[in-house]
């Protein structure tokens, strides 16, 4: 069942199924997802690397490079017209050029170099640039006469920097284009991998997730092999869960506790039968010499007695004899009584009933308990319905308070009389506050002839113990919170009221 | 004006010209002019392409984009075997568009943080390109007898490690375009980007191989 490996690394064969379940179904799920991812990936690539498109954006810095011509031949024209109004006195061709500046948009500077390349006339403006920041763009005119009007303009240095971008971009581009396959490629080896870690976490995943279930399935399995190997000791751990495993679990347990008990209410009553049967053999071997025994001793006495003049020390003699042969005679008949009413005990004849209604009656008629016992009676639920033999059930109460009045001598017994009801049960307890019984005895309480007093034939436990495993129910000794003996009954609910 | 301009043409149509125009093709009929040489210890090489950069590739290399020419020059057995010596060069070509200039950065073994170019024109990058000069193949050892080659491998743009680097951020983050930084909004492209590899060498590289020559004509030179 188990596969090699300490601790969490032990999988069994169920968590695998179930791990390679959950794997196989990752897998073909993203085998799918990488059939259509793919597809996508191969789609997108081709629309985003369109020839068409990688054209247009590798053409973008030629598009910059008509644009500066057409600026070019724009400036050189205007410095063509400038030129051809140039006044040719130096005054006013200052006063000209300084009008020009307003006049003609994005002239920053121009000057009348004459042949001898002085300057005879120029103008700069020094207001900002409307269109931001610039890069000087010359426009150089020849004079028909000599001398030339230089012209600066103003170009935007935007377009350097969107030319610089745009030159960058269409770079990248081209070089995706070239590794258009190997693209491919390492998209195809990324799906493949995170297929591959997606499945193996899966595959944990599920192993994790199995092991909630599974685990808790082993622990039954190997209940199962211990009760076939005999032990009814076994109880698995349902966990905190309510799951159809937690259930099968939880019935597993009642089962077995069903089944132990059964097993030990069998080999209880076997117990008891045999002694029984050597209590009905005793009374029955003890029972038959008494009479003649007593009958023959009365002969002699009253014989002894209608003689007259006879030995007084001999009459005295009689009567001391004949006293001790009727005590022992008595105590012989009680035991004989005894090992009768233990041997002849009556078969259960159940009938339904409340037993908290059944011990406060068994108090009520019974006013020697409460002579000899303070008592106090603890009943916190309501009716709790039983099917019993009342008459038997009396008697067990009368032996266990019995029991505890005599264990608790030569003080005044205190008794504790409760009376609870679990899912399935109705539980009821006798507690005292003696001694208490050893923990060491208390497997053997309830053997016939058992007992730790002077006096009693060990038969009342016993009693107790068959009526109770008659009824179905279980009987447990322990201790009592606070010291003394305690005795717990558990019977079965009533059936329509089980549960 | 954008919208019905074609595409620049990509390497491999220029290549499909070059090989219509019978350029050099490894076992074509007009061999590598290159010569290999002996200098203060080490072994250079010297060759022309000049059927490498056809016309038509200009329209390419004056994109706008950072576009590499990859050069591997090697000395190797004319009838095969292992590398006696080799070098490569790697050349960075930027077209300015406002300036209209041409920018070469040379990166090889003797000049590994670069040496900077700037041509005017086409005409200026493409004789620039077409001749390589002093290319080191490292220390001069004993070159093994036998008849020797010169075999030039020239890759456009091949993928390197720092574009293979660009491409893996622009898949974990395509909202950053590229530029490092922030992390991956996706699981999923995270590990493609993780688990995206070099491309195998393929097949898309030119090959040109010189006339044979001895070792003796190297140590001689």
């Amino acid at each position: 069942m188990r596969r090699g490996g300490p601790g969490w690394l032990r999988v069994s064969g169920f968590e695998l199924q179930i791990a390679l379940a959950l794997a196989i179904g990752v897998t073909l799920s993203l085998l799918g997802a990488l059939w259509l991812a793919s597809d996508l990936a191969e789609q997108n690539l081709a629309l985003g690397f369109n020839p068409r498109m990688v054209g247009r954006v590798q053409a973008v810095p030629v598009l910059y490079g008509e644009l500066f011509q057409a600026r070019k031949q724009l400036y050189a024209e205007q410095a063509r017209a400038l030129a051809r109004e140039l006044p040719r006195g130096e005054a006013e061709a200052r006063a000209y050029l300084a009008g020009a500046l307003e006049r003609v948009p994005r002239l920053r500077r121009v000057a009348w170099i004459g042949p001898d390349g002085a300057v005879r006339a120029e103008a700069e403006t020094d207001q900002p640039n409307p269109e931001g920041e610039w890069r000087a763009a010359p426009a150089r005119v020849s004079l028909v006469d000599g001398g030339t009007l230089e012209c600066t303009f103003a170009i935007e240095a935007a377009f350097f920097a969107e030319l610089a971008e745009a030159r960058d971009l269409a770079e990248v581009v081209r070089t995706v284009d070239a590794l258009g396959a190997e693209v491919r490629r390492a998209y195809f080896r990324s799906f493949g991998a995170l297929l591959v870690v997606l499945a193996g976490v899966a595959a944990l995943v599920g192993i994790a997730l199995a092991r909630r279930t599974t685990r808790r399935v082993s622990a039954l399995v190997a209940g199962v092999a211990r009760v076939r190997a005999g032990d009814l000791t076994v109880r698995v751990d349902p966990g905190r869960s309510s799951d159809e495993v937690a259930s099968l679990t939880r019935q597993f347990n009642d089962m077995v506790r069903e089944v132990r008990e059964a097993r030990d209410r069998i080999v209880y009553l076997e117990k008891i039968s045999g002694w029984q049967e050597v209590a009905r053999r005793l009374a029955h071997e003890i029972k038959n010499p008494l009479t003649p025994i007593q009958l023959a001793f009365q002969q002699l006495e009253a014989r002894w007695r209608a003689v007259p003049g006879g030995d007084p020390e001999f009459g005295r003699l009689v009567g001391e004899v004949a006293e001790i042969v009727r005590e022992e005679v008595g105590t012989l008949q009680r035991l004989v009584e005894e090992f009768s009413g233990f041997a002849k005990l009556p078969d259960v004849k159940p009938s339904p009933a409340d037993l908290a209604e059944v011990m406060e009656d068994f108090v009520r008629t019974s006013p020697q308990l409460a002579e000899a016992a303070d008592l106090e009676i603890a009943r916190g639920v309501g009716e709790v319905p039983v099917s019993v033999d009342r008459v038997l059930l009396r008697r067990v109460l009368a032996n266990l308070a019995a029991n505890a009045v005599e264990a608790s001598r030569p003080a005044r017994a205190r008794l504790h009389l409760g009376i609870a009801r679990t899912r399935d049960r109705a539980v009821l307890t006798v507690a005292d506050e003696g001694p208490g019984i050893d923990r060491a005895l208390r497997g053997r309480v309830f053997d016939p002839y058992f007992t730790t007093k002077s006096e009693g034939t060990g038969l009342g436990l016993a009693i107790v113990k068959k009526i109770v495993l008659q009824h179905g129910g279980e009987i447990q000794v322990g201790e009592r919170p606070g010291g003394g003996a305690s005795f717990t009954i558990a019977l079965p609910l009533r059936e329509a009221e089980a549960g | 004006m954008t919208a019905d301009r074609p595409p620049a043409p990509s390497w491999r149509s220029a290549l499909a010209l070059t090989l219509a125009l019978g350029a050099g093709v490894a076992g074509a009929a007009e061999p590598l002019q290159a010569s290999v040489s002996e200098r203060a210890g080490r072994l250079v090489a010297t060759f022309d392409l000049p059927t490498a950069f056809p016309a038509e590739i200009e329209r390419q290399l004056g994109n706008g984009l950072t576009n590499v020419v990859a050069l591997v020059a090697s000395v190797v057995p004319e009838r095969g075997g292992s590398p006696a010596a080799a070098g490569a060069r790697t050349l960075e070509i930027l077209f300015d568009v406002w300036e209209e200039t041409y920018a070469v950065t040379v990166r090889d073994a003797r000049t590994p943080r670069g040496r900077r170019a700037v041509l005017p024109d086409f005409a200026a990058l493409r004789t620039f390109l077409s001749t390589q000069r002093d290319l080191d193949l490292g220390p001069a050892g004993e070159l093994p007898p036998g008849p020797l080659v010169l075999e030039v491998r020239l890759d456009l743009n091949p993928v390197s490690r720092e574009d293979l680097e660009r491409t893996r951020e622009f898949i974990a983050n395509p909202a950053s375009s590229g530029r490092p930084g922030g992390g991956s909004r996706s699981v999923l492209a995270a590990m493609a980007s993780i688990l995206l590899r070099e491309p195998e060498e393929g097949e898309e590289f030119r090959l040109y191989r010189s006339s044979p020559f001895a070792a003796a004509d190297a140590r001689g030179r």
